[in-house]
Formats: C-alpha cells, structure tokens, sequence
C-alpha cells in the first residue's frame, strides 16, 4: 500500500534538461514543486574524468541506474521481432542527458515550425514526402522567440547572433530567424582548425559560422568558462562550465524555496481519477511506494520514458494509456537522422590539424544546405543537413581510424605506420538531418521484453523512408567539397545512411499539435484529455530540425510552465 | 554512485621497473608467468585475480605482439603493457566476456598444432600473421566465432595501448606518443589547438603525472 504525501502544487517528473528548466518559471511565480529525479546529485569533482575509458568506453557517466533495465527494443518492420539494445546514453541524475551533451544549444530554423505549409506554398504536394504526418507546428518562431531567449539567459548560451532584429551579420548564422538582443556570451575561442575549416568554407561559397554552445565562453552566473579539455563528450563537466541544468536553472529555482529536489524515485505511474483529471504520481523510493498528490503534473523524462510512463498507466478513463483514448500516444515518434543514422564524411588531411582539446561544440556550422535554405526545385526532397566539424578527439577512437584503404589490415607495422602518421589528422563532419514523422515509425510497448519491476519496455519501429537519406546524401555531397576545398587528401562520404535504430535526439511519440485526433498534446504542451497533464521534452517536438533539438526543447518547457503558471486556474479546475 | 569503483591501490612497496618484470619482451613465449600487477604508481587498478593461466597468458602475448608490434616506429604492445590493462578489464569491467575470449586464445593455438604442429606462441610472425588473418576473416574450420573473439582481442588490444595509464597499459605514454597525443590535462591553451606540426608531449594521466615512465 503506498503511503500517501501531502499534496503539492506541482510534480515534476524527471529534472533533466527539460524539466530542470521548467522548474524556474513555476517556481519563480510561487509555485510548490516537487521534482522527482530517478538518479541523484553528480559531484563534478569526482565523477567526471578526462579519460576516454571512463565517459566513452565504459560509459561510467552515461550509465543510469533506472534505465539501464528499459532500453527499448528496436526493429526495422513490424514483421520483426524487434531486439533491445543494450544501451543507450539516457541518463538518470539531477540535470540528466544535460550532463554529458555535446551542449550544441540552436534556435530551430523559422521554417521548421511550418514545414507542410511552406513545402506546399513553394513545391507543391507532390514535395511532401509518402508516407509522412507531418503538420506544421502550432507554434511559430516569432510565439518561441521569448523563450529562446529566456533559454539562452537563465541556462547561459555563447554565440554570434546572425540576425539580429532583422540585421544579418555574416559572421553568424545568416538563415537564423530575427532574434530580440544578442547572446549574453561571445561564441566558444576557436583555433587553427576551425579557422581553417571557415576559410574552405567561404571560399566554396558557403556561410560558415561558430557555432553556439550552452558553455560558459568565459565567466557567467557565477561559474567559469570553458577549458577546453577535450572530455566533454559524454562526460560532465569538470569546472562547471558546461551549462547543465544541474548547475544553471535547477539551484536558481532551489534559491526560492519552492523546489524539493526528490532524488532516487523511480516513477512507475501517474494516476488520474474516473474525470479523466491527474490526481498525482506514483513513485518507489528504498523500497517504499509513495503516492505523492499534485495539482497538476509535467512529464519531463526523456522522450522513450515520458512515451512509456502514459503508456503504462492505465485507468479506468484511459484504458490504452494515460491521454490516450485517441491512440495516439507513441505515435508520430521519431530518431533524428544524424551520425547515427549512418551519414558519415570522413575527411584525412596531409598534416596535423590538432583537434586533440577543445569540445565538440567547439565547432563551425554550415547551414547553407539545411532546411529550405536553398531551391529544392527538381531535386525530389525536401530539407536537407547542416555541417559540423569540431574539435575533441580522443587518442583510443583516434588509433581505431578508419584507413581509408590504405593498409592491408588494421594492425601489424604496415597499419602502426599508418597510424602513427594520421591518426591526428582525421575528422569526420557532425552531419544532422532535417527529420519528419511517418505512418509506418512508432513506439509501443514490447510484447516480450520487460523491465526489472516486470513492465514491458518500450518498442521501436523504424519504418523506411526517402526523404531524409537524399536529403542526408545532398549535404554529404556538400560536405566533401568542403573538406576538398580545405586540403583533405582522402575522403570516405557513406551517403544517406539508413537511420538511426534507437536516437539520442528522440522525437515525438506525444507530438503538440491543433488537432487532438492528431496529436496528443495541445498548443501549450498540456494533454488534451487530461487537462492537468503537461508533458515537456523532445516527446512533443512534430519534427526535427537539421540541428541537436535541446535548447528547443527547453524554450518549449519553459513555455508550458509558464502557461500553468499564467492559466492555473482553469487548468487546475 | 552507480557504478562500480576501481579497487583501491595496494600500498607501494617499492618500485619494480617494468623491465625487470618484462624482460626481454620480444620473445613472449620464454616470459615466466609474472603477477599481472602492473608496475606505475598511477595504476591503482589492481586486479585482485588473475585472469589467464599462464598458457593462456603466452598465447594473448604472442597476440598483442602481432597487433602492435615493437618495431622502427617505437614500443609495442608487450612494452607498453596492454596484457595489464586487458588482465585488468577482464577480471573487472569486461569479465563477463573472459571465457569466451579465453576459450578463443585456446582454439588459435589448437589451430596453430593443427596447420603448423606448433603452439601459437612459438610460430615465425609470418605464420602467425597468416593465422590472425585467417581468425579476422573468420574463415578457419572449427572455429565458428573467431572473426567475432579476434575483433574484441584487437579492440582490448588498441584499449590498452592508447588508455589512460592509469589501466595499466600505454606505459611510459608509449601509445599517445605513437600516435601524437600529448596526455590527459584539466585544461588546454590556445596554443595547444595551433596546427602546423605536432604537439610536444606532456606525459601526463587524468589521474596524477608523477609517474614518469620508468
């Protein structure tokens, strides 16, 4: 029997980078907010290593202590039986996935927001991809503008704005929507490489630019700048530099007295009454099940767990799941078409280019290719990538280079040779994809596989797409050139790849939208059947930019809890 | 936390060089079998067992010989200790998968009597050579998993040469030296992003720089 709490204001479930920023605003206007966490506090002291074995190999920050037992099972077509990974970088702590992110921190493109309608206007319909639900956001840039805003100040964004109020500066992104004021930090410092890189770039007629990071460029909110130390890949940060909510907005929130940070809870339902209203949370901490009542709820796990949880609970209102009488939970789901969907351009040059330190988000974008950046007229797509070359190489990965054909076999002295030579002189470009919803691309709960409590975890139906590998493929193209043009000696491009299998920049699965046959979530992220149900996260985003969707995500948290917070009331009538 | 610790370090009792363990190390197959107790003070990583009989031991130090060898181009696997670092993994992290790699040292050498009527060990390097590429390819009867057992071999292998010392192996910074690496740092200078040659070495751990490579 599970020992009822009192009753708070708000529960939030899962204080990663989605929810560890929408604690600020609820708590900010007075708001009592507990925030449920399945992992505890990380120590930058001494949980996080400049060693390769701890963050890359073994994973030691990544692995998580609740979701190590729910990797979802993947499969390729529903005749399948789909197989579960056997891991996957979500995490479980205070500032989740936030932690060990590249912190790549973009504003999504003015055209992604309404992506059929603007393909429609230009293309015609025969340009949207078969197959596809895609639906122009509610929401368009100039509704997120604020709260990208807020993002980049209370989280700490560095940058060079490309268009500021309608100014376009070339030395940023000149296809970015118009933005209210600058970033509140100069971009990451670049280096010879990147200065290299910029240079290839203009000369083939491209826009290149640095990059934006949430990391400290130099001293903010109190914390350090970035040092540069090459182990920010799937590691935390050391100084604190890196703006993980566990270090940003998750303490500012705590300063107003207003957030309980609940650490080691592993949610297991979220209940709602025979109105089909949430009446609170579910949780097992030591052993003990506690029901912890809330006037309202945010789900802010990542997308898999937030798609799961309503999922699993059941009730009698909502028999398939919880916001889910329209059977549209899980639907619309999709894994971004990026390096893990297997577009890789692998570029080696004739000399030493050094990128040992620095960040992957140390790093010069490409644009031009991206989006509906260019005239898309014949081509058959829509979308496309941008490119990203960067910096942080590690000596293991450097050594285990592909070689280009070069030796025989990859050991022995012939391959000792080669590497000695060029294992510092490889880079393979950060290719991502502008990505789309379809019919056939799901996740449900797997009918075989179960985790330590006995719950089904999640399944994964990756159906086949168009679309995206000549979108993928185009820019790939692109980005040959580039490295050609920068004095790359040998180039191995891979084309469209096949996409991703499980995705770290997991989309959708509780998809907003205007239409609740549609969608699960309405304009403001809120359920549209359980009216005091919000659900924050990559789980809400209808379609994935050519970029890491984070700080979208969190503009998007932000909006839905100032939304409870500005309309408390009705939404918790 | 939510994962498992490295065991504390055994308190120094004095240095051993890493030669006096090794000894001649070309010639892996008259090695004695050493304690896998590697030798730096920046390896606190100590196994508190074995995981290789001594047979097996001599047929993974002919293997890593052939992965990396000591040649023109500096120091090997022997040298640079990458059966500590794999000892250690496999006693520890990756134990789960010791038998299966252990059963596979077993059947290369089983297939070396077969074709040469000799152990592994004790073949000329072209022969072992033309065996590991047999076993990548995957193509020797009998031996069903060999290209699967010789892709983990090879990777704890390249584990072991460019890791942290702080694993036991890339003794004296060996592997980033080869490759150009300078070593783990809390923080680096503009000037240690410049191109235009390589970088000078730092000889430095993410856990301590005392250890000076013997």
């Amino acid at each position: 029997m599970a020992i009822t709490l009192p009753e708070t204001d708000v529960v939030v479930v899962g204080l990663g980078a989605a929810g560890g920023v929408a604690v600020l605003p609820l708590t900010r206007a007075g708001l009592q907010v507990v925030g449920l966490e399945a992992g505890t506090w990380m120590n930058p002291g001494t949980d996080y290593k400049a060693d390769e074995i701890h963050n890359n190999v073994r994973a030691l920050v990544t692995t998580g202590n609740k979701v190590a037992g729910e990797v979802p099972t993947v499969r390729r077509s529903p005749t399948e039986t789909a197989v579960q990974q056997a891991r996957h970088p979500m995490m479980n702590a205070v500032g989740g996935t936030s932690i060990h992110y590249h912190a790549q921190s973009w504003r999504l493109n003015p055209w992604d927001f309404r992506v059929r309608s603007a393909t429609l206007e230009r293309y015609g319909a025969s340009y949207i991809p078969e197959d596809t639900t895609l639906e122009d956001w509610p929401v368009s840039y100039a509704d997120m503008e604020p709260y990208y805003d807020h993002i980049e100040y209370e989280v700490g964004v560095s940058g060079t704005a490309g268009n500021l109020n309608g100014q376009i500066n070339p030395a940023g992104n000149i296809f970015e929507g118009p933005r209210s004021r600058d970033y509140p930090m100069p971009p990451l410092r670049s280096c010879d490489f990147l200065d290299h890189m910029l240079e290839a770039g203009r000369a083939v007629g491209y826009h290149p630019y640095h990059g934006p990071a949430a990391i400290n460029s130099q001293a903010y909110d109190g914390r350090p700048g970035c040092q540069y130390h090459g182990y920010c890949d799937r590691g935390g940060c050391h100084v604190r530099a890196k703006n993980s909510t566990d270090v940003s907005t998750i303490p500012k929130a705590m300063a107003t007295g207003n957030l309980e940070v609940r650490d080691n809870c592993n949610v297991r339902r979220i209940e709602a009454d025979n109105t089909g209203k949430v009446t609170g949370v579910t949780y097992l901490r030591d052993g003990e099940e506690y029901f912890q009542p809330a006037r309202a709820v945010l789900m802010g796990c990542y997308t898999y767990e937030n798609i799961r949880l309503l999922l699993l609970s059941r009730s009698g209102f909502y028999p398939n799941g919880l916001g889910n009488n329209r059977g549209q939970v899980g639907r619309h789901y999709f894994g971004h078409w990026d390096i893990q969907g297997g577009t890789l351009v692998t570029a080696l040059f004739p000399f030493d280019i050094n990128i040992w330190y620095g960040a992957i988000a140390q790093g010069v974008m490409v644009d031009d290719w991206a989006d509906d950046n260019f005239d898309h007229g014949g081509m058959g797509f829509i979308g496309g990538a941008s490119l990203h070359v960067y910096t942080e190489k590690h000596p293991i990965g450097a050594a285990a280079m592909g070689t280009f054909g070069k030796v025989e076999r990859n050991w022995g002295s012939a391959w000792k040779d080669f590497i000695r030579v060029n294992a510092g002189r490889t880079q393979t470009a950060y290719i991502q994809t502008n990505t789309f919803p379809y019919t056939h691309t799901y996740a449900d709960l797997d009918p075989l596989v179960r985790d330590p409590f006995g719950d089904p975890v999640l399944r994964i139906t990756n159906g086949p797409k168009r679309n995206e590998p000549m979108a993928a493929a185009h820019a790939a193209d692109k980005m040959e050139a580039w490295f050609r043009a920068a004095g790359a000696c040998d180039i191995v491009n891979t084309g469209g790849g096949v996409g991703p299998a499980l995705s770290t920049h997991a989309h959708g699965g509780t998809r907003m939208g205007s239409n609740p046959d549609t969608s699960v979530c309405d304009p403001w992220g809120f359920s549209f059947e359980a009216r005091n149900l919000g659900v924050i996260g990559g789980s809400v985003m209808p379609t994935a930019g050519a970029r890491n969707p984070t700080q979208t995500l969190q503009a998007l948290a932000w909006r839905t809890a100032q939304h409870l917070v500005d309309d408390w009331n009705s939404i918790t009538a | 936390m939510h994962h498992d610790k490295p065991a504390k370090p055994l308190p120094a009792t004095g240095r051993i060089s890493r030669r006096q363990v090794l000894g001649t190390a070309a010639k892996a197959t008259t090695l004695p079998l050493m304690p896998l107790i590697a030798t730096s003070c920046t390896t606190p990583v100590q196994p508190s067992e074995l995981a290789f009989s001594a047979e097996a031991r001599t047929i993974l130090d002919a293997f890593v010989d052939r992965i990396i060898p000591a040649d023109a181009n500096g120091p090997g696997a022997i040298d640079a200790g990458v059966v500590f670092y794999i000892n250690n993994a496999l006693t520890n992290w990756n134990s789960q998968e010791k038998d299966q790699l252990v059963e596979g040292l077993f059947q290369l050498t089983r297939t070396a009597r077969q074709r040469y009527d000799q152990d592994f060990a004790l073949l000329s390097d072209a022969n072992k050579d033309a065996l590991l590429r047999d076993m990548e390819d995957g193509v020797i009867a009998g031996f069903p998993d060999s290209s699967a057992i010789f892709n983990r071999l090879h990777r704890l292998t390249l584990e072991g040469m460019f890791s942290d010392p702080y694993y036991g192996g890339n003794q004296s910074y060996a592997g980033w030296d080869l490759i150009g690496y300078p070593g783990a740092v809390m923080a680096s200078t503009p000037d240690m992003q410049r191109m235009g040659g390589r970088l000078p070495p730092l000889h430095t751990s993410a856990y301590g720089s005392d250890y000076d490579g013997d």
